[in-house]
């Protein structure tokens, strides 16, 4: 059996997969702070007890948490050194000099993870051409970590200038480390990000070394505390890229963890994908507060190597810490069920991305909260149920709902508290489609070609009105919306990505170079998967370049062929190139040479083929359990409310309907046909 | 006429903003030029039939504020009335008194139709990658020696390219690939803006967007005066001096500002006369800085369109560095609009003392290298350095923080890769920044030698050697900046503040960027 387990913010998400009989099993228990391994422990049990299976059954455990993300945001890592080229010790704290909000004079921007009194700068010096100008000096070196242990660094950060070009001096620290202060953890940056640009290489290896400490310890409480329960199988950690590490990976480069909750959404959306026949899919998470949207392009999520953790301002690009690390490329928006509605300066109807939060929360969960939500209007307009609202485990207060919207926008703008909530469900879904719509067009692909998968505790509510207004023909919401995270997990692979910098004019290519720097990054990640119990002979390569025109800044991932390259690979890379150019930006450009910058090999196990036979729930009798007023197109209507639990397979409803489950209500508009298949997955045709 | 509701009004604006984000995007994506892609410097504005913005890309500069609508009520005026526009037309042109101020920014323009009927305009503002002439910086004796200038023409007839104006493009600049690709990125991205607008004109069954369009703008107008109106009346009086040439021909800026109930006019009358550097700016460039901190202190969340800027009035005298006439250079007229800022700031802070900054380390300094690397090829580098921001109210200044314009500066990584220099130091100068309850940012020292066996043409643009960014209410000012040559014996060597000279080989060029003022007394 394989388990998943999620850690959000809120709620701990479990999946048990019985691969003897394709059976799934969810499970969910409430996040406990500090110490998150308790929530798991309890969850587990509870799931154990309930179906009568034994943690010793387990072989797999699968696992991912915001643990990192917390401890970068509420900056609770360890106390952190940065060593690097003398003269440089600032280039961490000047960052890129550009601001990232152009109106705002009081603006602030983040602060380094490393404070000046503990960058030190060492007598050493490469070049580009990872040449020594001057030799690194052991002893000095020695001197100054000496200093900073007595002074109670844990853990030390290593960017040395060009060390993607040489890993030399790096290398020799880290063994001196190793050797001389083996209590002290660190990390070099020609191991985390071997990439040029020096900035954005410090910010992701003083970021590692500052969670690695924290990291270090959870992982080893997890695994004690799961073995004394009886597991005995093997534990994997699932990356921000969609694929899984072991814990040695996890301990080695925690920061991979930073998104991966995020991206076990969007492998669930792959798997999907799959499953129903869709090869492109836009996945949508809508919760309390953000609601995020993935592209998946031929069943591949798509990958980016730009991610900032820690923002100043949560939805302002450029307000973070970068992290140059491969992450599911996500956008996020200040969109949820606790978003706040406000009139601007303008007197026109806002939303967001000012959340209620869960405290004090929508007006309507009488936790004291007085500002009109999104969730608010949801049920003044008839989606939501007062009466089961998460199952029916806490009761909204429709009053209080009512009070709110009236006071704050209904009468201030002259209208109806019924149009008031229209509006406001309206202007939060224009504001996804529009970040979706323009996230789509960034990649140079057509937003109207994309079915939607929606999840998420606020997802199935407005999905609907948002795949109309992207053009989206169908939408899917799948069974297990509220643990798909957590399924995700048991459904990517295990895999590792190699990263070398070699900047070159792809005529003047050194191949015997790049052929060896090939080799090495493949060996390197077979030696990973047999680490992890993978034979050579199952593991998969796929080699990827960034590259560009010469002069451009801004680099495309390419495919490369899996030979032996050579002079004449050049006119092969070149067509994939302009292949792919043409797809990102409708053209291409003749007769400028083509530069690879970074080179990357992903050695995967794998992919788990998963076809759940079953999903287990509880009996329920009746589908239909019977009408309400919904608002739909001005004027509240009688429609028809199921349970989504009792619904049978391949049967048609038509919209509009509403259909409630557990963690959240489905919203089907008008003009649609609705599908649950064999999966329990409710598909939704859009006329 | 229809008139939209409250909550239609709302949607159907935001989703315009959308749209020439999604322009922007398509810009950003294809565009060769660094500083349009990293650092965002372009515009993308959608306007009405009468050149009105209604819309601009939310990324953007300061110094195209304002910018396109000007230059398409000018092409309506005086070269192409509303009924010589054809479906398919594109015009462009780089004239720096219809545009931003200098020839390398190229504003591209588009009629939108729909049913065969002329229905608006979207235009498109970007920093090309080069535009012929002498090294950019600001050497040049007159506007001839800075390049290619086009004058408004159709690039596109009725979707027809018209081959020889391209032709003659690329026979005038460097490069010629990556000019001539970010013309047409910026033809790219304003047909991806008319498509985008035709998707939401069909979905929401409009046949024209004048109608929205002007309730946009006077939503926006009335926005602005209210705030404006919150402020109280009087002129307000500030003299500001940057450095000029950095040696005897300084440039003085005056400025009176006046709120008069909820409009306000800003007067420059006083102003040095035109430089005899390439430092001087046109009007419409003038009034996109000047209006730039305007808006940041009264209403940084209106949106920027017709309406947020009919209440600002500015007045520079012609003839003046701050109006200046043909044959004026005017390349580097970045530093001049760039310091605007300054007295602006100061006049303010006697109105509203809680809402402005002390002075920042400012302009940014742009310094352009180029020559042979060893293996024959030519290079061009420009670097931009930030100095320290100016300290507010409740904040310290942040250090080395790019204002008002906004550029990213270049990783030393990439710097070493692109050109035989080797960097020596890039650190913060510590205690820079002006004093006072909150200090100014502290400014940077950036050295970087030339390693290569022959010399290298640098072209300087600094700021703030001869004058300190001012602090506020008690606040010290910031240090000022020092700019030499370290010859390879140790010793220093004079370079011009602003202007062009050699770096020989194993010369180095030391940078020392000023700090921000302070805000207040330290208590």
């Amino acid at each position: 059996m394989k388990l998943g387990i999620d850690i959000g913010g809120t709620f701990t998400d479990i999946v048990l997969l019985d691969e003897s009989n394709s059976f799934l099993y969810f499970g969910k228990s409430l996040t406990t702070y500090p110490d998150p391994t308790l929530g798991i422990i309890n969850g587990v049990k509870e799931l154990f007890q309930q179906y009568g299976r034994r943690l010793i059954e387990v072989n797999t455990l699968v696992h991912g948490t915001t643990l990192i993300t917390n401890a970068v945001i509420e900056r609770k890592g360890a106390k952190t050194a940065l060593l690097t080229t003398q003269g440089f010790e600032d280039v961490l704290e000047i960052g890129r000099e550009m601001r990232y909000d152009i109106y705002d004079i009081f603006i602030t921007m983040p602060k380094p993870l490393v404070a000046k009194k503990l960058r030190k700068g060492l007598r050493e010096r490469i070049n580009k051409n990872g040449e020594i100008l001057v030799k690194l000096n052991e002893l000095e070196a020695e001197k100054i970590i000496k200093q900073l242990d007595k002074e109670g660094v844990k853990s030390v950060a290593v960017c040395l200038l060009h060390s993607y070009a040489n890993t030399d001096h790096e290398k020799k620290i880290g063994k001196l480390i190793t050797k001389k202060f083996p209590h002290l953890n660190y990390s070099l940056s020609s191991e985390i990000m071997p990439e040029i640009r020096e900035y954005e290489r410090a910010s992701a290896t003083v970021m590692n070394a500052y969670v690695q400490p924290l990291a270090d310890q959870y992982l080893k409480k997890l695994k004690v505390k799961l073995n004394i329960l009886g597991f005995e199988g093997i534990i994997h950690i699932m990356n921000s890229a969609g694929r899984l590490t072991t814990i040695e990976g996890a301990r080695k480069t925690p920061i991979q963890l930073l998104e991966s909750g995020p991206a076990g959404g969007t492998m669930a959306g792959v798997y999907f994908g799959k499953l129903i026949n869709k090869r492109n899919l836009l996945t949508f998470d809508m919760g309390g507060t953000t609601a995020k949207a993935s592209i998946i392009r031929n069943l591949q999520p798509e990958i980016t190597n730009h991610f900032e953790a820690a923002r100043e301002k949560r939805f302002k690009k450029g307000s973070g810490l970068p992290v140059r690390i491969p992450v599911i490329d996500m956008i996020e928006i200040g969109a949820g069920g606790g978003s706040i509605a406000y009139l601007n300066a303008l007197g026109l109807l806002q939303v967001g991305p000012e959340s209620a939060s869960s405290t004090p929360g929508p007006a309507c969960y009488n936790r004291g909260g007085e500002n009109p939500t999104v969730t608010d209007a949801d049920l003044i307009l008839g989606y939501l149920n007062e009466d089961y609202f998460l199952g029916g485990t806490m009761k909204l207060r429709k009053d209080l709902a009512i009070e709110a919207i009236k006071k704050k926008i209904a009468q201030p703008m002259n209208i109806s508290v019924e149009q008031a909530a229209w509006g406001i469900h309206r202007i939060v879904n224009e504001n996804m489609a529009n970040a979706a719509r323009v996230h789509i067009i960034e990649k140079g692909l057509d937003p109207r070609f994309f079915s939607m998968l929606a999840f998420g505790g606020a997802g199935p509510l407005h999905a609907f009105n948002v795949a109309s207004l992207m053009n989206a023909p169908q939408l899917i919401i799948p069974s297990g919306a509220g643990v798909l995270s957590a399924l995700g997990f048991l459904l990517s692979p295990i895999a590792i990505e190699e990263i070398s910098s070699y900047v070159c004019n792809i005529n003047k290519m050194n191949w015997n170079k790049l052929n060896t720097m090939i080799n090495m990054m493949k060996e390197k990640g077979f030696t990973f998967l047999k680490k992890a119990g993978i034979q050579k002979k199952e593991g998969v390569v796929h080699i990827t370049s960034d590259m560009r025109y010469s002069g451009q800044g801004h680099e495309i991932t390419i495919d490369i062929p899996l030979k032996k390259l050579s002079e004449k690979s050049v006119i092969e890379i070149e067509q994939i190139f302009v292949k792919e150019y043409k797809l990102r930006f409708g053209r291409s450009i003749d007769n400028i040479p083509i530069e690879s910058v970074t080179w990357r090999v992903l050695v995967s196990g794998p992919s788990p083929e998963l076809i759940p036979r079953q999903v287990v729930l509880a009996k329920h009798k009746k589908a239909l359990k019977g009408t309400r007023k919904v608002y739909f197109n001005n004027s509240y209507r009688d429609t028809p409310v199921y349970n989504r639990y009792a619904l049978e397979g391949n049967k048609k409803i038509n919209g509009p309907c509403i259909i409630e489950e557990f963690e959240s209500t489905i919203v089907v508009g008008e003009n649609s046909k609705v599908m649950m298949d064999t999966f329990k997955n409710i598909i939704i045709d859009l006329i | 006429m229809k008139k939209f509701d409250a909550i239609e009004l709302s949607v159907l604006w935001s989703r315009l903003i959308s749209i020439v984000d999604e322009a922007g995007t398509t810009l950003q994506r294809t565009a060769f030029s660094s500083v349009t892609r990293e650092s965002a410097d372009f515009a993308i504005v959608l306007m009405n039939t009468s050149g009105e913005s209604m819309a601009q890309s939310s990324v953007s500069v300061p110094s195209f504020l304002g910018v396109l609508p000007f230059l398409v009520k000018a092409l309506i005026k005086d070269y192409y009335p509303l009924n010589t526009w054809n479906d398919g037309d594109v015009v462009i042109t780089n004239d720096p008194w219809l545009c931003a101020g200098h020839k390398p920014d190229i504003g591209i323009v588009s009629p939108i139709f729909k049913n065969n009927k002329l229905i608006g305009f979207i235009g498109c503002i970007a920093h090309s990658p080069d535009i012929g002439g002498t090294l950019w910086g600001a050497n040049a004796k007159d506007f001839y020696e800075e390049g290619l200038y086009i004058p408004p023409v159709k690039l596109y007839s009725s979707g027809i390219k018209n081959e020889n104006i391209f032709t003659i493009i690329e026979t005038n600049v460097r490069a010629s690939f990556q000019t001539i690709g970010d013309i047409l990125a910026q033809v790219a991205a304003n047909d991806q803006g008319i498509r985008s607008l035709n998707c939401m004109m069909n979905e929401n069954g409009l046949l024209e967007i004048d109608t929205l369009g002007r309730q946009i703008i006077d939503a926006s107008e009335k926005a602005m005066r209210a705030a404006i109106k919150s402020a109280p009346n009087g002129t307000y009086k500030a003299a500001y001096r940057g450095d000029g040439d950095g040696r005897k021909e300084p440039v003085i800026f005056k400025c009176a500002i006046t709120i008069k109930e909820d409009e306000i006019f800003v007067d420059y009358t006083g102003s040095s006369s035109e430089h005899s550097l390439a430092i001087n700016a046109v009007m419409n460039y003038v009034f996109a800085y000047t209006a730039y901190p305007i808006k940041c202190v009264f209403s940084p969340e209106v949106p920027n369109n017709e309406g947020s800027f009919r209440p600002i009035h500015v007045y520079a005298p012609e003839g003046s560095v701050l109006n200046a006439k043909k044959p004026s250079p005017l390349g580097a007229r970045n530093v001049t609009g760039n310091l605007l800022h300054g007295p602006i700031m100061k006049a303010l802070s006697q109105a509203v003392p809680s809402k402005v900054q002390a002075d920042c380390g400012a302009a940014v300094w742009v310094m352009v290298l180029s020559g042979k690397r060893e293996d024959g090829s030519e290079f061009v580098e420009y670097l931009f350095l930030a100095g320290g921001y100016g300290g507010r109210k409740g904040l310290h200044g942040e250090p080395t923080l790019c204002y008002p314009t906004n550029v990213a500066n270049v990783p030393i990584e990439v710097f070493e890769n692109d050109a035989p220099v080797l960097v020596m130091e890039k650190s913060l100068i510590k205690g820079s920044g002006g004093l006072g309850k909150f200090k100014g940012g502290e400014g940077q020292r950036f050295i970087y030698k030339n390693i290569s066996k022959s010399p290298i043409q640098i072209s300087n643009v600094s700021e703030k050697i001869n004058n300190q960014a001012y602090g506020l209410f008690g606040g010290k000012p910031g240090r000022k900046g020092y700019l030499f040559i370290r010859m390879a014996n140790g010793k220093k060597k004079i370079t011009p503040p602003k202007g062009h000279d050699k770096l020989m080989p194993g010369e180095a060029l030391v940078m020392e960027l000023p700090g921000g003022g302070g805000y207040g007394k330290i208590v």
